[in-house]
């Protein structure tokens, strides 16, 4: 079952904090979402490897795919998905809307 | 002893007003100072370390929570799940760290038995306990937590049996905790040569979902010959960090009983450490764990031989539902020349759904020839024929997968000798068990 939303939208951070390309880590809630910054979009997941549970954003950035900093676990920043091995399952990937310079959030559950 | 400062955080302007409210003797207050500088000193611990690449505690802001305030005003006792239809022979009950309630059988202090908050049995018999309080069993230098524990408790419970005496009921301890409450509870078992006894201790919130913080060690003494069983329930609200140190020492022939239940908290790391120190040592650890929603348990177990002729035997059991997750690492360590060891760790998770996560990482680090230690791992999903096996015979699928649990649990629950924390942690667990497509 495909996750769904159950929360609001929340303001994490203004457009110009995080450079293009760029990403970091926001606190959303109980969660740490990883948020990317790619080609004048902004994206999230979970910070959460679905391999071994490794922080995402402190990885590689290479166009829309991240790379996990303990095995090389690569998912799309886009969609969650797993795009390689060691990592077979998609990591949740959240809701981002711009409104003026504030990013906002919204979780998706799951 | 009054504990009268202001919830201010773990600084040092708090550490000293909680010192100067105590009035404890000058080795204490060392022993308080030379944890605090530790606590000060480390960073907590981060997901480069192997003991933490799997438990992330990057939200935890410990400056959320301070020092123990004025006593609670309430007396609220959650509902204790070991000592229902128990008859005890001492209970004692605390409130955010501040012991509330304690009470022994006047038949059993006359034999110079000992039991209650920690905090006023040192008062009264501070140079007894000195040596097991100064031999820093848990080093609080291990970690942060375990400083802060060291540098900070207050409340707590101790256990003191002498020398022959034999409890012929369990003694019940309860810590509770307010939403957003602290406690830094110490717990100090000291059994002296030959004695028995058996120690329930339990936790819980006042809310199920409550917030909060534990920070706590537990350290255990068997003495030659003596026999203990020891029962620790993890109840807490599902919003509570719980970081704990536990740490028994079995002397030469001595045996060690202990029960671990893990059911509550938001995240919660464990280490228990189990120390074989004199021949024929024996100690038989049973952990029965369940988790659900996005709760994170992790534990740590070393069982460390240091005598020949000594056995220990670990057994941890797992069921994770929703998008729960359980770490556990086992390690049997036998020094040089412990020859005639007998050891063995085993960890059996039961997957319910498949957005569970189950870590088990077993180890073995022997420095002698003649010994048997052996260890295994298994992490599984329920099975589906055997779901369908049930329905067949007139079970819904909810009755059909509380009977697999239940029997998934059998094995340990059928090496626990005490039937009241046989029966809490099967209804706990019954009570659990959503359906499942």
């Amino acid at each position: 079952m495909e996750p769904h939303s159950t929360s609001e939208f929340v303001p994490v951070c203004q457009v110009s904090d995080l450079p293009d390309p760029g990403k970091t880590v926001v606190e959303v809630g109980d969660r740490l979402v990883a948020l990317f910054h790619v080609s004048g979009t902004f994206w999230a997941l979970d910070d959460l490897c679905t391999h071994d549970g490794g922080p995402l954003a402190e990885g590689e950035l290479r166009g829309y795919t991240i790379i996990c900093p303990r095995h090389g676990a690569q998912f799309d920043v886009r969609d969650g998905r797993a795009l390689t091995m060691p990592a077979t399952q998609a990591t949740v990937a959240h809701e981002v809307k711009v409104e003026g310079d504030d990013v906002l959030i919204r979780l998706k559950d799951g | 002893m009054t504990t009268t400062v202001a919830e201010t955080g773990f600084h040092p302007q708090a550490f000293e007003q909680f010192l100067s409210a105590r009035r404890e003797p000058s080795w204490l207050t060392d022993l308080r100072r030379r944890a605090w500088r530790a606590f000060r000193e480390l960073d907590l611990p981060d997901s480069r370390s192997e003991e933490w690449r799997r438990t992330d505690i990057r939200l935890l802001r410990l400056d959320r929570f301070g020092l123990a305030a004025v006593p609670a005003p309430t007396v609220v006792e959650p509902e204790a799940l070991l000592a229902a239809n128990v008859e005890l022979a001492g209970r004692t009950a605390s409130l955010d760290t501040h012991v509330q309630t304690a009470e022994l059988g006047a038949r059993w202090s006359a034999q110079g038995v000992m039991f209650g908050s920690l905090d006023d049995l040192l008062a009264e018999h501070g140079d007894l306990f000195r040596p097991y309080l100064t031999r820093r069993i848990v080093d609080p230098r291990v970690d942060k937590f375990a400083a802060l524990s060291g540098a900070c408790w207050s409340g707590g419970t101790l256990l003191y049996v002498p020398r022959g005496v034999a409890i012929d009921r369990p003694l019940h301890t309860f810590s509770g905790l307010s939403p957003g409450g602290v406690d830094l509870g110490r717990t100090l078992v000291v059994l002296d040569e030959g004695a028995e006894a058996t120690l329930l201790a339990e936790t819980g919130s006042l809310e199920a979902s409550g917030a909060g913080l534990h920070c706590g060690t537990t350290e255990i003494i068997v003495g030659p010959g003596a026999r203990l069983r020891y029962v620790g329930l993890q109840n807490w609200g599902t919003g509570v960090w719980h970081f704990a140190h536990q740490k028994a020492v079995v002397e030469r022939g001595g045996r060690l009983q202990w029960t671990i239940g893990a059911l509550g908290s938001r995240l919660a790391k464990v280490n228990q450490h189990v120390v074989l120190a004199g021949r024929d040592a024996d100690v038989q650890v049973n952990g029965v764990m369940f988790t659900e929603g996005k709760q994170h348990l992790s534990y740590h177990t070393l069982q460390h031989h240091r005598e020949p002729y000594c056995h220990s035997d670990f057994l941890y059991k797992g069921a994770l539902q929703d998008r729960s997750h359980l770490v556990w690492r086992g390690m049997i360590k036998v020094d040089p020349g412990c020859d005639k060891t007998d050891a063995y760790q085993r960890d059996d998770n039961l997957l319910l759904s498949e957005s569970a996560r189950a870590d088990s990482i077993p180890g073995l680090e022997i420095e002698a020839d003649d010994v048997r230690c052996s260890h295994g791992a298994t992490a599984g999903r329920v099975d589906d024929e055997q779901i369908f096996y049930a329905q067949n015979r007139g079970l819904t699928r909810k009755e059909a997968v509380r009977m697999i649990v239940a029997g998934f649990f059998q094995q340990v629950f059928d090496r626990i000798t005490i039937d009241s924390v046989r029966d809490a942690l099967g209804d706990a667990i019954r009570r659990r068990v959503r359906e499942y497509q």
